[in-house]
């Protein structure tokens, strides 16, 4: 196998995920989308939701490292 | 007779027979005690079994339509862990996992508190042992703390059964609420082995520290007795909505910086628990089976994504993340079934997880909450996070590996295979599972609103992913220990607690001291001996004074 598969896949999957995700955008512009909100039903509101959301998590995830990361054997000390 | 058998027992009854079982024969007598036990999941509704003793009708036995789902998938969790372990020669584990898987079927059973402590505590005891053969000395010290976490729920349970017979003469399981304080012991025993915010320490300090296939006993069992409990006992709780709310989003951000992968899918199962907890706070017919079906499929995802980690750590050695990667080449099923699993848990359509969650999105939104909806909305995106990216992309994937390794052994194939199955099955086909739900409700989860909806929204998630991976923003793995709620027991107490106990301990030395020789003074005088040397002040030893001091109080509480 070649060293630069794992990249190969990962160029692969990106492209397969944005046609998607452009696809699932285009469908929203089609057909009313039903909600429990209303807001919820602005074109593509699941999607800015779904994106924000993500990096919220992972930037406050990284950020909170500062006061809860220890060494690894913190507790053995 | 064996109608009549308690479900479960006849598992705990094989566990303490198989060391005299040849080993070869051993994972067969497991199999088959599951299946005999399995056989009163047909026995219908209805009280079987009662037993006088004590002046109390203790209820063994009694099946109804909320016990059925549940015994139903515990069961069923019992044969994917055997088949995992098959390979496995350690009998102790053996016994503990059998026994344990029993212990809660018949926790199920219980029709009163009484009889619930007794499997109640029977989980604990059996449990612990699984978390000991962990086999390593952090193993060893977990255990311990789990043991004393999980008995001090019960004794919990135990004094709001006692306060309850003893204020209302009643001690069957019904609804109960927080307004009585029977009603608030019984509760917090219930919070603790579901693992609310703060009480949820144990789960991710001892199940990460099981072995290969003991998480995955682990990881069925315990928790969703404790959801099962609450959703008898406490549907319709308000606050079990704020709790359930918290338990999905906090743990979502310990995930992100956990390096070790099984501790990640314990603070995922953590996440998990909470939305099976908002179903039982919102307390509609809708919303208790969204619980129960959510606990149904929960069990199986999370031991199909424990049982791929289990098979991660037998190969490679460990889960830490900041070592893994690669893997797929090596561990082609291992990997596919994995991504079955962190599909089923993102809830993708045509998984089980969104059959499941839907129940749960729907109740909320039908209720117009649309605070916590939005809360369990942006947690889906914590649990793709988690669960749906990092355990599969990490282990399997991120970077390329050096040493090779071996796929996983059949046996483990075959369980994590069954697993995967009932994962496309349940979503693909889910009024099997909605036939088995406590309620009769008709419910569509397959409407084009919704799968488009939770499509933008994961499909999405995933491209911040890839976005955050391309400008270098995701956080990398680190070796690192992650502060949690157990921090509180294992390093701010013991913080407080030694020095001042080494300070209440040489102050009573002295005053022993004292006091000793002012006796000795009093005894020369009143009787004048001349020679005093056999009476010796001695002063207790450290754990003398904590046993004094520990008398004395309780001497004070009798008194008053």
């Amino acid at each position: 196998m070649k060293k630069n598969d794992l990249k190969r896949m990962g160029k692969s999957f990106t492209k397969y995920i944005l046609i998607i995700g452009a696809l699932l955008i285009l469908l929203d512009f089609t057909f009313h989308r039903h909600e429990y909100f209303s807001f919820a039903e602005i074109y593509g509101f699941p999607a800015f939701f779904g994106f924000v959301s993500f990096v919220f998590i992972v930037m406050l995830g990284k950020w909170l490292r500062k006061f809860l990361m220890r060494k690894e054997d913190y507790y053995d000390q | 007779m064996i109608s009549n058998f308690i479900p479960g027992l006849i598992m705990i009854i094989t566990s303490f027979l198989l060391p005299t079982i040849p080993q070869y024969f051993r994972h067969p007598a497991m199999l088959l005690s599951v299946g005999l036990s399995a056989l009163s999941l047909f026995n219908g509704y209805g009280t079987f079994l009662e037993w006088d003793i004590l002046g109390l009708n203790l209820i063994l036995y009694q099946s109804d339509s909320l016990t059925l789902p549940f015994a139903i998938i515990f069961h069923i969790a019992a044969i994917l862990v055997i088949i995992f372990s098959w390979h496995s020669k350690n009998l102790m584990e053996h016994m503990a996992t059998l026994a344990y898987a029993g212990s809660a079927i018949g926790a199920l059973h219980a029709g009163d508190f009484f009889s619930l402590f007794i499997w109640w505590e029977a989980t604990a005891l059996t449990s612990v042992f699984i978390v000991f053969a962990g086999n390593t000395n952090a193993a060893k010290d977990a255990a311990m703390r789990y043991l004393i976490i999980q008995v001090s729920s019960g004794v919990l349970l135990l004094i709001g059964a006692c306060l309850m017979l003893y204020q209302t003469g009643n001690y069957n399981l019904a609804v109960l609420d927080l307004k009585t304080n029977f009603g608030i012991f019984i509760f917090i025993a219930f919070g603790i082995k579901a693992a609310f915010p703060l009480l949820n320490g144990w789960l991710q300090d001892s199940y990460p520290e099981s072995s290969v296939t003991g998480t995955v006993a682990l990881s069925a069992f315990t928790t969703k007795l404790a959801i099962y409990a609450l959703a008898r006992t406490f549907p319709g709780t308000d606050s079990l909505i704020w709790i359930g709310a918290i338990m999905t989003a906090f743990p979502v951000f310990f995930a992100v910086i956990e390096n070790d992968l099984r501790r990640v899918l314990s603070f995922s199962l953590n996440n998990q628990l909470g939305f099976m907890v908002v179903g039982i706070g919102i307390g509609t017919e809708l919303s208790l089976n969204g619980t129960v079906a959510h606990a149904f499929v929960h069990i199986i995802y999370k031991a199909l994504l424990f049982m791929s980690m289990g098979a991660v750590l037998y190969r490679a050695g460990t889960t830490k993340a900041s070592e893994l990667g690669g893997l797929y080449k090596y561990m082609p099923f291992t990997t596919i079934f994995c991504i079955i699993g962190a599909m089923s848990i993102s809830a993708f359509p045509l998984f089980s997880g969104f059959v499941a969650k839907s129940l749960i999105m729907s109740s909320l939104g039908g209720m117009g909450m649309v605070l916590i909806y939005f809360i369990l909305f942006f947690a889906s995106a914590g649990v793709l996070e988690h669960s749906g990216i990092k355990i599969p992309y990490f282990a399997f994937f991120a970077h390329e590996r050096k040493n090779k390794v071996k796929e996983a052994p059949i046996n483990m194939l075959i369980a994590m295979g069954i697993a995967a199955f009932l994962c496309i099955a349940i979503g693909v086909f889910p009024k099997y599972l909605y036939q088995i739900l406590p309620y009769t409700v008709d419910y569509q989860p397959y409407t084009l609103d919704h799968v488009i909806s939770q499509l933008q929204l994961l499909v999405f998630a995933i491209i911040a992913f890839l976005f955050l991976v391309k400008f270098k923003l995701y956080p990398s793995e680190i070796r690192s220990t992650v502060l949690n709620s157990d921090w509180f027991y294992r390093k701010m107490l013991p913080g407080i607690g030694k020095p001042l106990f080494k300070k209440i301990g040489i102050l009573t030395e002295s005053l022993y001291k004292n006091l000793g020789l002012s006796f000795k003074q009093v005894l020369s005088k009143s009787y004048k001996f001349s020679n005093l040397s056999y009476i010796k002040v001695t002063t207790p030893s450290f754990a003398g004074t904590i046993l004094i001091s520990i008398l004395f109080i309780m001497l004070v509480i009798v008194l008053v």
